[in-house]
């Protein structure tokens, strides 16, 4: 037997999916926050057992691990990372400060500045200039950047970050520095800026390269240590990491650019359900994922995660690699419920894992959605509670709730369900600011929930913003580690190349796809792959003098790298013809007097592996699923006797019809009144609006 | 008249009529949703617009009017716009039999006499009716325009003495008339723009402000009129609650303020005031701008009236807790008093552009100045004190203009507040605005950016400090006409309760020649290559005196080279033994506490 593996690191469990043949296994254990690879470790133990093979058998069989780390983010939100210092041009030392002006919040005068990871001090400056062509205006002063070491060593720096001006068109002096840095301070951290984001403007390139400074000591650390675990439990392959663009790369790559993992794990489930969606014949998907703390939204268009390179605020840091878009609103199961001045509020402070909503019996006693959900009867404390871990108890719920109903003028019960309301208005709201930035009416689009919380609200929520139809995937509870299963090994970069479409430099053009290409295959030959099996999307970044945004589209797709024939003395004009196909649909017209220029090239490269096939279609014949029980419980239009019905007693053609609560092992899904839920020949569900305008049944 | 038209366009507007009832939660259901759509109409902008101001820049801002002119609720972009686009709309709900109101119709206006603020901030804006056909509200776009068809590109000319120097003011202009564009009209205004990116610019403001309409029309069916109206109703009345309960815990009294304007535009006339008194009885707020300065032959100093109300309740927020909703319910607790005549409340015809800069900012700062005795954990000023960044002009090799203009701003005006430094490079209310970056320009324009750091000891010192100044420094390539506007040189931005004000701005023309001077008012110049300016910006002021500072802090700025061995030992009172060189640097308390001591008993005699 071959197996893949799949695992993803979240705050409270890490998730194992593990695929063998087209059979697809998942398993669930508490993350080790002190040392996270002996989470792992137990759970790899567990899945050997459970294949009934000794742990080195069961690894030398492992065709691949592929990894998901929150280790980046964490250093990110902690910012405990390495004593980071960063060397720029001189007259340019404080860009990192200003921000391009950027302030997050325009009403709020006391909005507190991002905590500096490179305060003034070791924020240093060296004399040398290269300008916009590449040509040397003023050479490197190499006495001062000994001097920068000489600073940088008196105050215990341990990563080093190089950002020069258009560095990205002539790395020579960033090279030198780097040289000059190992040379003075050995074994320090370097990270250049045309190595990490080579590409304009300055303040994205120098806070994406001082990000990677700052985080990429932890996480190198941390996946020696867990090669070295998995290597001597008898793994013989490279082990491969999820990236922030939604695919996986080796190890040894991310190393050189530790700043790809950030934000990785909710990239992990867009990715599954991207790949679930597609194989039920939904291209367009809103993908929810309501977990305990936050609400993550995210889109897939023409079955696709698009990830964007550019303006993507982190942690209140800017990093500028491409990032799959995911939207985070503190609405989890664990946000907190309060009045302020009057008015309900839901989130965003979160009672998180430890206490926990009130319900869990940890010492909780502020009011919780999770609390809320206990009140309204969608969940009970008779009924088994995250795959029979605990019970929930009532104890202190109603008092909270009466707390809140007292300041607004009424009972406890209608203050839970203002509450619930309110969550739901929230989250409808932060879907349509997303779904409009991309001028998408999410009517047209099919809902994917996941995450312990999301199949609970994912129909009123599809309701609410005229979706008809919902996808609820059996294995929801573990979509980000069976994303990582199904993500490719890809390799995204791009280069900066200023210049008009109608006046190109093809040799130019060519040598810098050249040098993607070359770096794409010896990172994927190292990895095993050959270079036929690799897809190259030869890409432009393009836009009209002024603009500061580039779209970016496909000039070129071939199978395999290295033929670089089509770059020809047509490749200006065919580039301005697209790019103004895709201007009229982003943005409805397009400058007839104007000729666009290029801003810069990218090459994205994948190779496709085995992923799970997962089942589809409405074969088994359907039938009424059956009703376990009744419970009082208000599904938005008052308390009454609702069905419910046990996960586990469900088969493919089953229905249930709402109002209904269905109780899985580690979810809630809730079929409200209109809705009607069905299981397909996989054992998914969908569901399905019956009142109102219904789009014909799809999914075969 | 418009003294009397202003006077209409400001009185205070009844709720609307309703038999419905709304709960809280259900109030702010709605609430959320028309905000939600006012983002989506500023979004839409954002991405249809073609110039770069309003798709990179940001500066746009989507609101919505109710049935009754009332601010009901407000999306994305500048505070300083937000609460000054509501007056254009009450003209036209004025007008609005005269003008054949009805569904499908859409409007622009832009008239500082009529309810507008200064030419370029064109405001788009359609009616909502629901199905009975009865207005519930209006949607509103508002963007500046790079060009208002004026004298100058721009529209900012310096020696304007009237309106039609600056361009084409339009009350209330249908552009769109029952669904169908009226192609005549919406010619000439495009033609009358210097621009070819603006006919695409107003159509996506069009689009816009119709993609709003729709979904607020939807949204109007799924509640019904009624309880839309009462919503609003409530939202408003909430907010007034809300603000008055915060002015109910300021202590009564009345508090003064005078900030002044270092010159017009034309040097004609220094010390140019603007005088502040905010009143404070029970929950009511009263800011009376009597006093300001109301000389008739002033140029180009005048702010419209509209802009002035809205300048001022830009602080009065930021005196506020930010969670407070923003609309109407902020008006119906401030009086404003702006006596007619003066630059804050011009006279009919009087030119506008400039006057949004200043005095515009010197009456928020006042604003800001007088209520800081009584909020001081709110008080920094909303402001942009540059008279404008150094514009350098040139044309290419096919004879087309180019204009660099901004990329150099950084640290303006970021003062400190209550309990924490100034930072970044501006302040909060503009942090919606994306500076432009040295490696764009220099591919685009034949400048090398030498410099553009902060000055050591230019920070406004006190107990929180401001974020220093910073030095932006910019050589060019090609023989380039380079135009400036000098404020704030000898007024520098306040210091609140005690700290020392910002550094003044100030500006050098060929840096390093025997040519070499400061540019005093304004300059419009021609520079042979290799010319080098120098524009200093001014910094952030500080709170509370620098002998209140953390000793601890001053030897963290110290060792950041943002204030020097010597500023800190003469203005924060603090002494070192270590060097900065060797990282020992340490506070030396003893000798620190005898400086200070020093430093407060010369002070006092």
């Amino acid at each position: 037997m071959v197996y893949r593996v799949g695992i993803d690191i979240g705050g409270t469990f890490t998730d194992f999916a593990l695929l063998k043949g087209s059979e697809v296994v998942l398993y669930k254990n508490l993350s080790t926050p002190e040392d996270r690879s002996l989470g792992v470790m137990s759970g790899l133990e567990k899945l050997a057992q459970m294949e009934g093979l000794p742990m080195d058998e069961f690894m030398a069989q492992c065709d691949a691990i592929v990894h998901g780390t929150t280790v980046a983010d964490n250093t990110l939100i902690e910012m405990n990372g390495a004593v980071t210092g960063l060397i720029t041009t001189e007259g340019f030392r404080d860009e990192m400060e200003y921000r391009r002006g950027y302030k997050e919040n325009v009403w709020d005068v006391r909005l507190q500045p991002p905590r500096q990871i490179t305060p003034r001090r070791r924020r240093l400056t060296v004399p040398e200039r290269i300008l916009h062509d590449g040509s040397i205006h003023k050479p490197l002063d190499e006495a001062a950047v000994r001097e920068c070491c000489r600073r940088l060593q008196k105050q215990n720096v341990e990563s080093v970050a190089i950002s020069l001006l258009f560095s990205f068109v002539n790395p020579a002096h960033e090279q030198r520095v780097a040289q000059i840095v190992a040379e003075e301070m050995p074994g320090v951290h370097i990270s250049c800026s045309h190595q990490v984001l080579p590409r304009s403007p300055e303040y994205d390139r120098t806070s994406t390269t001082v990000v990677n400074a700052y985080i990429g000591p932890r996480v190198t650390s941390y996946l020696e240590r867990l090669v070295t675990r998995v290597r001597e439990a008898g793994y013989r392959n490279q082990l491969m990491v999820m990236q922030a663009s939604g695919g996986v790369m080796t190890r040894e790559y991310i190393e050189n650019s530790p700043v790809r993992v950030l934000a990785s794990g909710p990239a992990g489930g867009v990715i599954g359900s991207a790949y679930a969606g597609v194989a039920k014949g939904h291209e367009n998907l809103l993908c929810v994922d309501m977990g305990g703390t936050s609400y993550d939204i995210s889109m897939v268009l023409g079955g696709a995660a698009p990830a964007v390179a550019g303006w993507n605020i982190h942690h209140r840091y800017l990093v500028g690699v491409p990032m799959v878009q995911v939207e985070t609103l503190g609405a989890g199961g664990g946000s907190i419920c309060h009045v302020n001045q009057g008015e309900i509020e839901v989130g965003p402070a979160s009672a998180g894992s430890e206490p926990g909503p009130i319900c869990y019996g940890r010492g909780g006693t502020r009011p919780t959605i999770t609390d809320a959900l206990l009140m309204l009867g969608i969940l009970s404390d008779t009924s088994e509670f995250a795959g029979g871990s605990f019970a929930l108890t009532r104890d202190g719920v109603a008092e909270a709730f009466q707390a809140i109903g007292d300041e607004m003028g009424y009972s406890a019960e209608d203050a839970a369900f203002d509450c619930w309301r309110m969550v739901n208005a929230n989250m409808s709201q932060g879907v349509r600011r997303i779904t409009a930035g991309k001028g998408i009416d999410p009517a047209d689009m099919c809902m994917l929930a996941y995450g312990g919380n999301g199949p609970a609200f994912a129909a009123i929520q599809a309701e609410d913003l005229g979706i008809n139809r919902v996808l609820v995937p059996k294995a929801s509870p573990t979509f980000s580690a069976l994303g990582t299963l199904v993500a490719d090994p890809t390799i995204d970069e791009e280069r900066s190349y200023l210049v008009s479409a109608d006046s190109v430099d093809i040799g130019k053009l060519k040598s810098l796809w050249a040098e993607l290409a070359e770096r794409a295959h010896r990172y994927f030959t190292n990895a095993g792959f050959t270079a036929a099996q690799v897809t190259a999307k030869y890409q432009l970044n393009m836009r009209y003098p002024g603009q500061n945004w580039a779209l970016t589209f496909n000039v070129r797709v071939s199978e395999g790298l290295g033929d670089l024939a089509f770059v020809d003395g047509e490749i200006g004009r065919r580039g301005i013809e697209i790019f103004n196909r895709y201007h009229m649909q982003e943005y409805g017209h397009i400058r007839e007097d104007e000729v666009p220029e290029i801003a810069g090239v990218r090459l994205a490269t994948s190779v496709v592996t085995p992923s799970p096939t997962v089942g589809h279609g409405f074969n088994a014949p359907a039938r009424l699923a059956r009703v376990a029980r009744t419970r009082r419980a208000n599904l938005g239009q008052g308390y009454r006797e609702v069905d419910i019905v046990h996960g586990a007693d469900l088969e493919p053609g089953h229905e249930v019809k709402g109002p209904a609560i269905i109780e899985e092992t580690f979810t809630t899904i809730v079929v409200y009144p209109g809705w009607q839920a069905l299981v397909d020949d996989a054992g998914d569900y969908e569901l399905v609006r019956t009142a109102g305008p219904v789009v014909a049944a799809g999914g075969s | 008249m418009s003294f009397e038209l202003n006077a209409k366009l400001a009185a205070r507007r009844e709720p609307l009529p309703t038999s419905a009832e709304v709960d809280p939660v259900t109030a702010s259901i709605i609430r959320g949703g028309m905000e939600t759509i006012c983002f989506e109409a500023a979004t839409h902008l954002g991405r249809a617009a073609s110039s770069a101001i309003i798709n990179q820049s940001n500066e746009r801002n989507g609101s919505i009017v109710d049935a009754h002119g009332r601010l009901a609720g407000a999306a994305i972009g500048t505070p300083h716009l937000t609460f000054v686009s509501g007056l254009t709309v009450r003209y036209g709900l004025m007008r609005k039999d005269d003008y054949d109101w009805g569904p499908g119709d859409v409007f622009l206006g832009n008239d500082p006499d009529c309810g507008g603020g200064h030419l370029p901030d064109y405001n788009v804006y359609a009616p909502v009716y629901d199905d009975a056909g009865e207005l519930i509200m209006v949607q509103c776009l508002q963007a500046h325009q790079g060009d208002t068809g004026g004298k100058d590109p721009g529209g900012f000319t310096l020696e304007a003495t009237d309106i039609f120097t600056e361009g084409m003011a339009f009350p209330c202009l249908k552009l769109v008339h029952r669904g169908e564009r009226r192609r005549d009209v919406f010619d000439m205004v495009v033609r009358n723009n210097r621009f070819p990116s603006f006919a695409g610019d107003l159509a996506a403001m069009i689009g816009g402000v119709q993609h709003s309409v729709r979904l607020l029309r939807e949204l109007v069916r799924k509640w019904g009129s009624d309880k839309v109206k009462a919503a609003i109703n409530y939202n408003i009345e909430h907010t007034e609650r809300r603000v008055r309960e915060e002015v109910g815990q300021w202590p009564d009294g009345t508090y003064e303020a005078d900030v002044f304007v270092d010159h017009d535009t034309i040097g004609s006339a220094k010390d140019i005031r603007v005088h502040v008194a905010c009143t404070v009885s029970g929950d009511q707020l009263t800011v009376d701008l009597t006093g300001t300065d109301d000389r008739q032959h002033l140029v180009g100093v005048w702010n419209t009236f509209a802009n002035s109300r809205g300048y001022v309740m830009t602080q009065v927020v930021a005196a506020m807790d930010p969670g407070i909703n923003k609309n109407e319910g902020f008006f119906n607790v401030v009086d404003m008093i702006i006596p007619e005549g003066c630059i804050a409340h011009p006279p009919p015809n009087r030119p506008a552009a400039l006057g949004s800069f200043h005095p515009a900012c010197e009456i928020t700062e006042a604003v800001c100045v007088a209520l800081s005795s009584i909020v001081p954990e709110r008080s920094a000023p909303q402001v942009y004190k540059m008279g404008m960044p150094n514009a350098v002009i040139g044309f290419d090799e096919r004879g087309r203009m180019w204009m660099d203009q901004g990329v150099d701003s950084r640290t303006c005006d970021t003062s400190a507040v209550q309990g924490i430094d100034g930072w970044g490079s501006c302040p909060v209310s503009l942090g919606n605005l994306l500076l432009s970056q040295v490696e764009d320009a220099e591919s685009r324009f034949p400048v090398i950016n030498i410099s553009r750091e902060m000055t050591r000891d230019s920070e406004g010192a006190g107990r929180w400090r401001g974020q220093p100044g910073s030095l932006n420094v910019k050589q060019v390539l090609e023989p380039t006409t380079a135009m400036a506007w000098m404020v704030t040189s000898r007024h520098p931005l306040r210091g609140m309760c005690g700290g020392d004000d910002a550094s003044p701005y100030s500006n050098r023309f060929k840096v390093g020649t025997p040519d070499e001077h400061k540019v005093e008012l304004s300059a419009n110049e021609t520079l042979p290559v290799g010319s080098v300016i120098a524009y200093q910006y001014g910094g952030g002021g500080g709170f509370e005196s620098p002998l209140l500072r953390d000793p601890g802090a001053v030897r963290e700025d110290v060792l950041d080279e943002i204030v020097s061995v010597e500023r800190a030992r003469d203005k924060y009172g603090v002494v070192f033994t270590g060097s900065v060189e060797e990282f020992d640097l340490q506070v030396d308390a003893a000798a620190t506490a005898a400086r200070r001591k020093e430093l407060r008993e010369s002070k006092a005699a």
